[in-house]
């Protein structure tokens, strides 16, 4: 105890030998623009002059007006690594920002500085031993729409990680929204795009991580292993401790988990810029591109979700040996009768294996259940019994090497012999004829589509204004029956009095089944509901119901989509049409992509159309 | 002076608490096989933003798995803390004898790099004791792979460190 006493008596007596050493106002000025202090305080320019930080919490800055001068709070910061050590030395500021403090000391060689002993940061970063740096890059989640985007976080390994394979002992670091579990989805997202939440980062096992995508989303994870060096590694880490429990705005498109890591990463290596190739927009595959691009990645290893894992187990096996599966799933009894000790050993291995992973599948998410949990133990038994050889799933192509995420469009067509030239922006993402390579077949994700047409005699229409268009085709099989479903919002043209063609804002949805009879073709069949406000109705607002079919052909060229659609309007208006797109994939950012339709309707004749359409994906 | 002295007894209570229920309430050693994994209530709904409700965990001092991971010295918590987490994956891995989670016990229960084969077709072989039934707590695993060990000519002298 009097050990304890010394420091706290030395502390008071020094009181007046630890000052803050004299710098200039000239030197702390410019001290205060260098990048890496404006990266430790997380400051951009603000709208007009000056500076703004990122951080949306005072506890966060050391002077009043720390979150618009970097350069008061500098000056803070200076005066409270020389404050005494008080009570607590975990409060004390060089405790608290070790890494301004590393920095204002190195740059200013800063001596007679007071030495509290920084217990629990010392502790905290000891039990992470941060030697490198892994991009986690969860991939598009197919069936819920918040994740198709996909989420970036940083794992943190330590030296022996590598080579002992063991990354289930590391940590992950996430930044994400608080949510309060009493929202509701459409608050939510309204939030999410406002800036309603407050976002924060957050440290947790790695482990956990993964149960949570790969598992309960069924998301493949990719880890991409940094170059950052174990100093460059520790000296994010340093700063990260200064901002736990730091309340940030979350934006969902922009000042998002993936921005906020790459801003983490300059911190790492001074010098980096990767934040300002993201001046809109930060959609988690970009900026995986965009590190992949600084040339930062050294390795990718690719883990596939329980449910990739589950379809690769099943797919060696015949349709009978699915019904075992299924039957086994249902019954671990089974696993005694004659009939099935009857087949071969090492079918027998497959199919047991594909049964638990059916079960785990299903009990995924959901309480704890004996009954299931004993039949689980039944079957790791008897794989325990007869062990599967291990299980090989092909790396898919990198989610970073796929198309680039705005789409310019330009297109040349012909509408019932009039000749029109198309011009279209999208500013996300893919639609189900795009280029394929790092994307799922059957996936869509369009957000922002505009599309203008100069039609001859230079008339120019708007020809569409999409907001939103999702469409998740999932195929069904022997053993999982999910659903597909697609939502689209927006304004588009449909036929009217006379021939003409009206402008209408419309919201429709649908849902179905999709099927997968070949490889790379998907066959897909909806019900569909459709709202929409047609000035020719009398009505301000009309309904109709209808379907959707359609094939996705994966040919040698690109992707081809061939669908019908049908919709019966409330005051009978039948409106239908027949669309061909067939895509030819010219390079990773480029697609021709030839497009027919004939629509029907009860208005006038059926109107038919060609265009050839060049796509370039861009940014 | 006297909130260190209460500290340290409360300290050394503590520590006596520890010794009836190691890592203390909610902590996962008790949990059985296949213990559910459930998310958050708005799952889909957290999910766009990545949310995290409530606190954010911030690593090893706000506590893990809902353990108290002041007690790991004296109950070689590290073990015990990873395994009740892993216990799903790794009675995947004991059964079929090998995987990442198999590694990851071999690693906390500081087996080298060369007897960790050893170590996995060992708990291979003694599957069905180490998981008896599917109601098995992590507390127990432990409990039979450090007897399995310690009868074993190579891996003995780690579950003697254990």
């Amino acid at each position: 105890m009097l050990k304890r006493l010394i420091p706290l008596l030395l502390g008071s007596i020094s009181l007046g030998v630890h000052a803050a050493p004299t710098v200039t106002d000239s030197q702390l000025q410019a001290l205060a623009t260098e990048r890496h202090w404006l990266n430790l305080g997380h400051y951009q320019p603000g709208r007009f002059s000056g500076w703004r930080s990122y951080v949306d919490d005072n506890s966060f800055f050391l002077a009043a007006d720390g979150a618009s001068n970097p350069a008061s709070e500098l000056q803070a910061t200076l005066q409270a690594l020389y404050a005494p050590v008080g009570d607590d030395p975990n409060q004390h500021a060089q405790c608290r920002y070790p890494s301004r403090t590393r920095w204002l000391s190195e740059q200013l060689q800063l001596s007679g500085l007071p030495t509290p002993e920084c217990s629990e940061y010392r502790e905290w970063y000891e039990d992470i031993n941060p030697h490198a740096t892994v991009l986690v890059f969860p991939d598009a989640y197919l069936n819920s729409p918040s994740s198709m985007f996909g989420h970036t976080l940083l794992r943190i390994d330590s030296p022996d990680t590598q080579a002992s394979g063991t990354s289930l002992l590391t940590y992950a670091l996430n930044f994400g929204a608080m949510v309060e579990n009493m929202d509701n989805s459409m608050l939510y997202a309204w939030k999410g795009l406002a800036g309603g939440y407050p976002g924060q980062f957050s440290l947790l096992p790695y482990r956990d991580k993964i149960g949570e995508y790969s598992r309960l989303e069924n998301r493949d994870l990719w880890e991409y292993q940094l170059d950052l060096s174990p100093e460059e590694t520790a000296r994010m880490v340093e700063h990260v401790w200064e901002l736990r429990q730091v309340i940030f705005d979350y934006f969902f498109f922009d000042e998002n988990c993936s921005y906020r890591l790459l801003e983490l990463l300059e911190v790492a290596r001074p010098g980096l810029r990767l934040t300002e190739q993201f001046p809109l927009t930060a959609i988690p595959a970009d900026t995986v591109r965009a590190v992949r691009e600084a040339g930062m990645i050294s390795d990718v290893h690719y883990r596939p979700s329980r449910e990739r894992e589950l379809l690769a187990r099943a797919e060696p096996l015949t349709p009978p040996e699915l019904r075992w599966v299924r039957q086994l799933a249902d019954d671990d009894g089974v696993l005694q009768s004659s009939e099935y000790q009857a087949l071969p050993a090492p079918r027998r291995a497959l199919i047991q294996e594909a049964a638990y992973r059916l079960v785990r599948y299903e009990a995924a998410g959901q309480q704890r259940d004996s009954a299931n949990a004993a039949r689980s133990y039944q079957l790791l038994q008897a794989i325990n019994r007869n062990p599967p050889p291990a299980l090989q799933i092909e790396t898919p192509t990198y989610p970073e090497f796929g198309h680039e995420s705005r789409t310019w469009q330009l297109a040349a067509g012909s509408r019932e012999g009039r000749a029109f030239a198309e011009y279209g922006l999208r500013m996300a993402y893919h639609d189900l004829a795009d280029n394929l390579a790092g994307f799922p077949l059957g996936a869509q994700i369009e957000l922002g589509d505009i599309k203008l047409r100069q039609y001859e005699g230079n008339h120019w229409q708007l020809e569409e204004f999409g907001l939103v268009n999702i469409r998740s085709l999932t195929p069904r099989s022997a053993l999982l029956k999910p659903w597909s479903w697609q939502v689209e919002a927006g304004w588009e043209r449909v036929a009217g009095e006379d021939g003409k063609r009206r402008l209408v804002p419309h919201l429709n949805g649908g849902g179905g089944f999709a099927w997968q009879p070949w490889d790379g073709v998907l066959g897909y069949s909806m019900t569909t509901m459709r709202l929409e406000h047609h000035r020719d109705f009398d009505a301000p607002l009309s309904a109709a119901a209808g379907f959707n079919a359609g094939l996705l052909w994966r040919n040698s060229l690109g992707n081809l989509l061939l669908e019908g659609r049908g919709d019966y309007f409330d005051n009978g208006e039948v409106r239908r049409s027949l669309q061909l797109a067939q895509q030819w994939e010219l390079g990773r950012d480029l697609g021709l992509r030839l497009q027919a339709s004939r629509e029907f309707s009860q208005f006038s004749a059926a109107q038919t159309e060609f265009a050839l359409q060049l796509r370039w994906y861009y940014y | 002076m006297k909130r260190i002295l209460i500290g340290t007894v409360l300290a050394a209570a503590s520590m006596n608490v520890f010794a009836v229920a190691p890592g203390g309430p909610g902590c996962g050693w008790g949990n059985m096989l296949f213990e559910g994994q459930s998310g958050l209530p708005s799952h889909l709904i957290a999910s766009i933003t990545n949310g995290t409700s409530g606190n954010a965990t911030f690593g090893m001092t706000s506590g893990t798995n809902g353990c108290d991971t002041s007690g790991r010295l004296a109950y070689n918590g590290k073990p015990m803390l990873v395994l009740s987490s892993i216990m799903s994956e790794l009675s995947e891995d004991v059964a079929r004898g090998e995987g990442e989670a198999l590694t990851t016990y071999a690693v906390v229960l500081g087996i080298d790099v060369e007897d960790r084969d050893h170590f996995a077709a060992l708990t291979h072989a003694h599957f069905s004791e180490i998981f008896p039934s599917a109601d098995v707590t992590a507390e127990q695993v432990h409990a039979t792979t450090l007897s399995l060990m310690s009868k074993d000519p190579i891996l003995a002298k780690y579950a003697e460190q254990a």
